[in-house]
């Protein structure tokens, strides 16, 4: 017997026989396997040197992922093999140990919480009240820097937009929109002139223009004035989710939104004809000054864009 | 008892809620076709005015070539009159009607559209994007398809119609080097990705009606419809200068044509949809086959 | 003991130095650490082999890809919506008027080394996290495996299904780009929404009326550090009550509530799960290099009156986007003040109850069936057909809205009606989960009649008797089968299966 073997003895937990079949790998032909995952452990070397050397030369994104990808997966592949085929395949077993403690343990735990501690506070209770009640202040009071200080408060920006009595329409360049520039059946975006290029401007007044005929239409009951030469303009943000609503689709006559589909008609006051939209698109007044530019009469009768508690039209 | 027989005598069962679960299936197959809203008509015609600054006249002083740098407009010739009469004829007359009013023969006005009027580049686009002549009349839209008639036969038809009343827009050639393709994609996405997809592929809209994918379309029909506007897109006039337009255009048939691609398969420009199949079914799904294959299956 | 005999003791062990190096460290550590005794049980530990409880390392090696992945983008994308003109190598870009942050994620795609591959995993490993949550949270409930004593790791990984959830809307939302500008102007009114304080909620988080001044800086701190942070922390909570409580495993040979039957961490379990570490990674650079995802130059900058058509959130938020296209339009007014419920219901108070029912789950099982008992062995699930008949449910109720959010992609490829498809999966959203109840609990109930189901069989051989009659002789277990039929032992210090021999050739030949 070797010194080797005989140093071993002491410590060996259980006297299983090196012939145990619990011992041996789970692959039949152990030989073939380890041949196998040999190759995938050198295809994996291969790869990553390729990876290397790509990288080096700054090849084409897909053939450093194609690289990597397959150096680590032959790699993974063959760990996981020679885990799987070529360890002792067991099955072993370990004793699961109850997590509780016993009675005695149990209650000594909580005597220390609730009998020290009634000690100490049931003696000053006055103190225990104000420490408490300080706390309880503190941790209200440490809110408010933490959220008054994140943003404005809403006030009335929610409720109305930059367009006003007067103000030019124009494109996102900034270009006056005139009479003659629509045909029938055409759609644009305008911004009350000067806010084209805020953000503002893009989120809250975006505005979309359709022509619709060649006449004065009205969308709606007391909106005779609104659509002059056949021009109607609506809110360009959806009163569902405050997408900008821009497919128009001039023979069905609808505004639809992108995002979830609903539809308005142009032709009565963009009133939702399908979809989860609950309020028509506000529409804006218009009217063509002297020299032909288009203007609003006024800014919109109601807050644009999705609903909000404050709301109350 | 083995399970074959317990499912055996289950059959009715199952066959009962598979067909309640179907049922909304089936109802919504039905009624797919079932469009029957009918907008109000639109006036669509002499669509567009010249407004350039290459203005060519012939002898008699009718303006037969105008343009720009960007794009240059040509009316058909009158010569062609006669060849596109026939072909009219042969082609479109069963609806249109002989005179082109949208009167067939023994129909009523207004069951087909009026084409008097319309311009050279409405006609040209309709043949030369091969919706017309129309397959299916009972389809809300003609989807393109691979043109019947040739360009050249295409442009004999819009000249006749264009003779019984002229009307702008011609037909457009536009010149894309000197075109901006950042200006291009920026117009895109303000004007044609509501519809059309920021990545050009076309989707359902509204109905039974969509947004065709913009790709392989020659860049004079890019502009033609543009201008023009076909069936439910609107058109962009006075909106949208020779400039704006020659932008967008290139950007149609460079950028979205051939999409500047690193990264691998383009996945359909579905995005999040496809990225989601491929994420969990391609990603996760074969992550799980190796779990199966690792661990042990009692 | 006198304190010189244990020194003594203790030289003499040095001095042998019986594993060598290994051994010397390990030493020298234990008397620092005392670490043996623990490190011994800890290499023992036993880990059960079934597949199904590998779900949950996919997850786990997915967040280590997103961590190192995440860190290599943070060295280039810059959190700002400061304004820059572009000029980078993406043409159709040049020369527009881009944020900081647009033009930062461009530039790890096109001009960093390896940047897009980096961005690709990092986006394709989320998509991947999120799912491994979701199917290693399936399994837990299909298998019982949230009974006491595990409610408190169920209610940490629904946390951390959630954080993931959101911390990929965050991450998402950073490049600016056309598309996920959209995804966060909708959350914006999902938040003003909500009764009372919505509009304050939505002023303070994104510092302003729409679009906000703080959104993307405020997004990128959360996303890189306080999500991330938080995720590590439960994360590490969860592995700790997993290695406190040991594995439940399924019921089987030599299987009880007071063992668990499987691999020892090492060597076997530990080149399993380092190799399936390895296979994860390859798996999510290989997406990354053949499948695009998110290709932002391609959607543009973000500009509040730009939209394209088609644009849909990343996966795990299908099933809000579904339910916000199908609930119909009731919204309505009381004194004199807005409720949107149509944007409320399907987007705050539906996942609210979901995700709450999910909480809860654990204690309404305990109080609906009385079990107050230790679980460790785990239920078959049609053992459990009420229960399983309920995961099912909901399952389909989310899938069937998961699939509502692409009703424009399902019209075009088939070719129908828009409105139409609506329709059908508002009717199939609340029909389908409806009709799934019963099936499934029918379904385990006959499940439960068929003996031997879910067990594996070998085959048979059947042969024909020189007089003419059919035998069925059983074929005999082998490789990783023969392990069911053995008893399962404590691991041994040694797992070598011969006494190791002088290593002459190099290589140590294992002959059975």
């Amino acid at each position: 017997m070797s010194e080797e073997q005989e140093q071993r003895t002491p410590v060996s937990l259980s006297g299983l026989s090196a012939d145990d079949p619990r011992l041996q790998p789970a692959a039949k032909n152990p030989k073939t396997v380890e041949r196998v995952i040999a190759i995938t452990f050198v295809l994996g070397t291969l790869f990553f040197a390729g990876f290397g050397a790509l990288f080096w030369v700054d090849a084409k994104p897909w053939t450093l992922g194609a690289t990597l990808g397959a150096g680590m997966f032959f790699v993974g592949v063959g760990l996981v093999a020679w885990g799987k085929y070529l360890m002792p395949r067991g099955p072993f077993v370990e004793e699961r140990h109850v997590l509780a403690n016993s009675d005695a343990d149990r209650d000594a735990f909580a005597a220390v919480i609730v009998e020290r501690g009634g000690v100490v506070v049931k003696r000053r209770k006055m103190l225990a009240g104000l420490a408490g009640g300080g706390l309880g202040i503190f941790s209200l009071v440490a809110l408010f820097p933490l959220v008054r200080s994140l943003g404005p408060l809403p006030k009335g920006t929610l409720f109305h937009t930059d367009w006003q009595k007067g103000s030019y329409a124009v494109d996102q360049n900034g270009r006056r929109v005139n009479v003659g520039d629509l045909a029938v059946g055409s759609i644009m975006t305008v911004f009350p002139e000067g806010t084209q290029d805020s953000d503002r401007g893009q989120a809250v007044d975006q505005t979309v223009l359709i022509r619709i005929s060649n006449q004065n239409f009205t969308t709606q009951k007391g909106r005779e004035t609104w659509g002059p030469m056949g021009y109607v303009a609506y809110s360009k943000v959806c009163t569902h989710l405050g997408c900008p609503v821009g497919l128009y689709e001039q023979q069905l006559q609808l505004l639809v939104c992108p995002c979830h589909q609903s539809m308005f008609n142009v032709t009565n006051g963009a009133i939702p004809q399908f979809g989860p939209a609950p309020r028509p698109l506000p529409q804006l007044p218009l009217y063509f000054d002297a020299s032909g530019n288009l203007r609003s009469q006024a800014d919109y009768d109601q807050p644009v864009g999705p609903g909000f508690w404050e709301r109350h039209s | 008892m083995g399970v074959t027989s317990t499912l055996l005598r289950r059959v009715p069962l199952l066959l009962a809620a598979g067909l309640v679960a179907s049922a909304p299936l089936l109802l919504f197959v039905g009624s797919a076709n079932a469009n029957n809203l009918n907008p109000p008509p639109t006036t669509r015609k002499n669509a567009g005015t010249p407004n350039s600054t290459i203005v060519v006249k012939n002898k008699a002083g009718v303006v037969i070539k105008y343009g720009n740098k960007y794009i240059t407009y040509k009316a058909p010739s009158s010569k062609l009159d006669t060849l596109g009469r026939a072909l009219f004829l042969e082609n479109c007359a069963s609806c249109h009607g002989t005179e082109a009013d949208g009167v067939p023969a023994n129909g009523t006005s207004g069951a087909y559209p009026d084409l008097v009027g319309l311009g050279p580049a409405t006609i040209d686009f309709w043949i030369d994007s091969g919706r017309m002549p129309a397959k299916d009349l009972a389809a809300v839209e003609a989807p393109r398809r691979v043109p019947a008639l040739t360009p050249a036969q295409a442009v004999a038809i819009a000249a006749w119609v264009n003779s019984l009343s002229a009307s702008y827009p011609d037909i457009p050639t536009p010149h894309l080097k000197n075109a901006n393709v950042a200006e291009g994609a920026a117009l895109y996405a303000l004007n044609c990705a509501a519809c059309h997809t920021i990545e050009g592929d076309g989707d359902a809209l509204a109905e039974s009606t969509f947004s065709p994918s913009l790709r392989h379309i020659p860049a004079f029909q890019v502009v033609e419809a543009i201008r023009t506007g076909p069936a439910n897109m609107p058109r962009f006039t006075g909106n949208l200068s020779d400039q704006q337009v020659s932008d967008i255009t290139k950007y149609v048939t460079t950028e979205i044509e051939h999409p500047n691609n690193p990264g691998g398969l383009g996945l359909g420009g579905l995005g999040p949809v496809a990225e989601g199949f491929v994420g969990l079914l391609i990603g996760l799904g074969l992550l799980m086959l190796i779990c199966y294959w690792i661990g042990d299956r009692s | 003991m006198s304190d010189a005999a244990a020194t003594n003791k203790r030289a003499q062990r040095q001095a042998q130095g019986r594993y060598g190096m290994i051994g010397k460290t390990l030493n020298e550590l234990d008397d620092r650490l005392g670490i043996a005794k623990g490190g011994r049980t800890f290499m023992d530990k036993i880990f059960p082999d079934h597949w199904s409880f590998m779900l949950g390392e996919i997850a786990l090696y997915s967040f280590v890809i997103i961590m190192v992945t995440g860190v290599f983008l943070t060295f280039y994308f810059i959190p700002s919506s400061a304004l820059v003109t572009y000029h980078g190598s993406y043409l159709p870009l040049d020369g527009q008027k881009v944020t900081q942050a647009f033009s930062s994620t461009v530039n790890i795609s096109f001009a960093v080394r390896g940047g897009l591959l980096m961005r690709q995993m990092h986006h394709w490993s989320c998509d991947i996290f999120v799912g491994a949550i979701v199917v290693h949270m399936a399994r837990v409930f299909f298998t019982g495996a949230f009974r006491k004593p595990r409610e408190l790791n169920w209610t940490i990984g629904l946390t951390l299904l959630i954080l993931a959830i959101g911390n990929g809307f965050f991450g998402y939302s950073l490049p600016d780009d056309l598309v996920s500008g959209t995804g966060i102007r909708i959350a914006y009114s999902i938040m003003e929404s909500i009764p009372f304080v919505g509009t304050y909620m939505a002023f303070f988080i994104f510092g302003g009326n729409f679009p906000g001044t703080s959104t993307i800086p405020r997004f990128f701190i959360l996303h890189v550090l306080i999500l991330p942070l938080v995720i590590l922390g439960l994360l590490g909570a969860h592995l700790f009550l997993l290695v406190r409580q040991k594995h439940t495993q399924f019921p089987g040979r030599g299987r009880t509530e007071k063992n668990v039957v499987g691999s020892p961490m090492f060597p076997v379990f530990m080149a399993k799960t380092t190799g399936f570490l390895f296979i994860v990674s390859g798996i999510t650079a290989l997406l990354g290099a053949f499948a695009q995802v998110n290709p932002i130059w391609q959607f543009g900058p973000y500009d509040a009156a730009r939209i394209s058509y088609a644009v849909q959130p990343d996966w795990y938020m299908g099933f809000l986007d579904g339910a916000l296209r199908i609930f119909p339009s009731w919204s309505f007014m009381a004194f004199g003040h807005t409720i949107p419920l149509e944007v409320t219901i399907p987007a705050v108070i539906f996942p609210g109850i979901i995700f709450n029912i999910a909480y809860l789950w654990p204690m309404l099982e305990r109080k609906f069936t009385k079990d107050n008992e230790i679980h460790h062995l785990l239920d078959r699930p049609s053992d459990r057909p009420k229960r399983t008949a309920a995961g099912v449910t909901v399952l389909v109720m989310l899938s069937m809205l998961h699939i509502a959010s692409s009703t424009d992609v399902i019209a075009n490829f088939f070719h129908l009606s828009l409105n139409a498809v609506l329709w059908g999966m508002r009717i199939l959203t609340v029909i389908l989960p409806i009709v799934a109840y019963p099936l499934t609990y029918k379904l385990c109930k006959e499940l439960q009649g068929v003996r031997g189901a879910g067990k594996r069989k070998t085959p048979n051989i059947v042969s024909r008797t020189a007089e003419g009659a059919y035998v069925a002789t059983p074929t005999p277990a082998y490789g990783e089968d023969v392990g069911h039929e053995l008893e399962a032992t404590p691991v041994p210090a040694y797992i070598e299966s011969e006494p190791e021999e002088p290593l002459e050739s190099g290589v140590r030949t294992v002959d059975r």
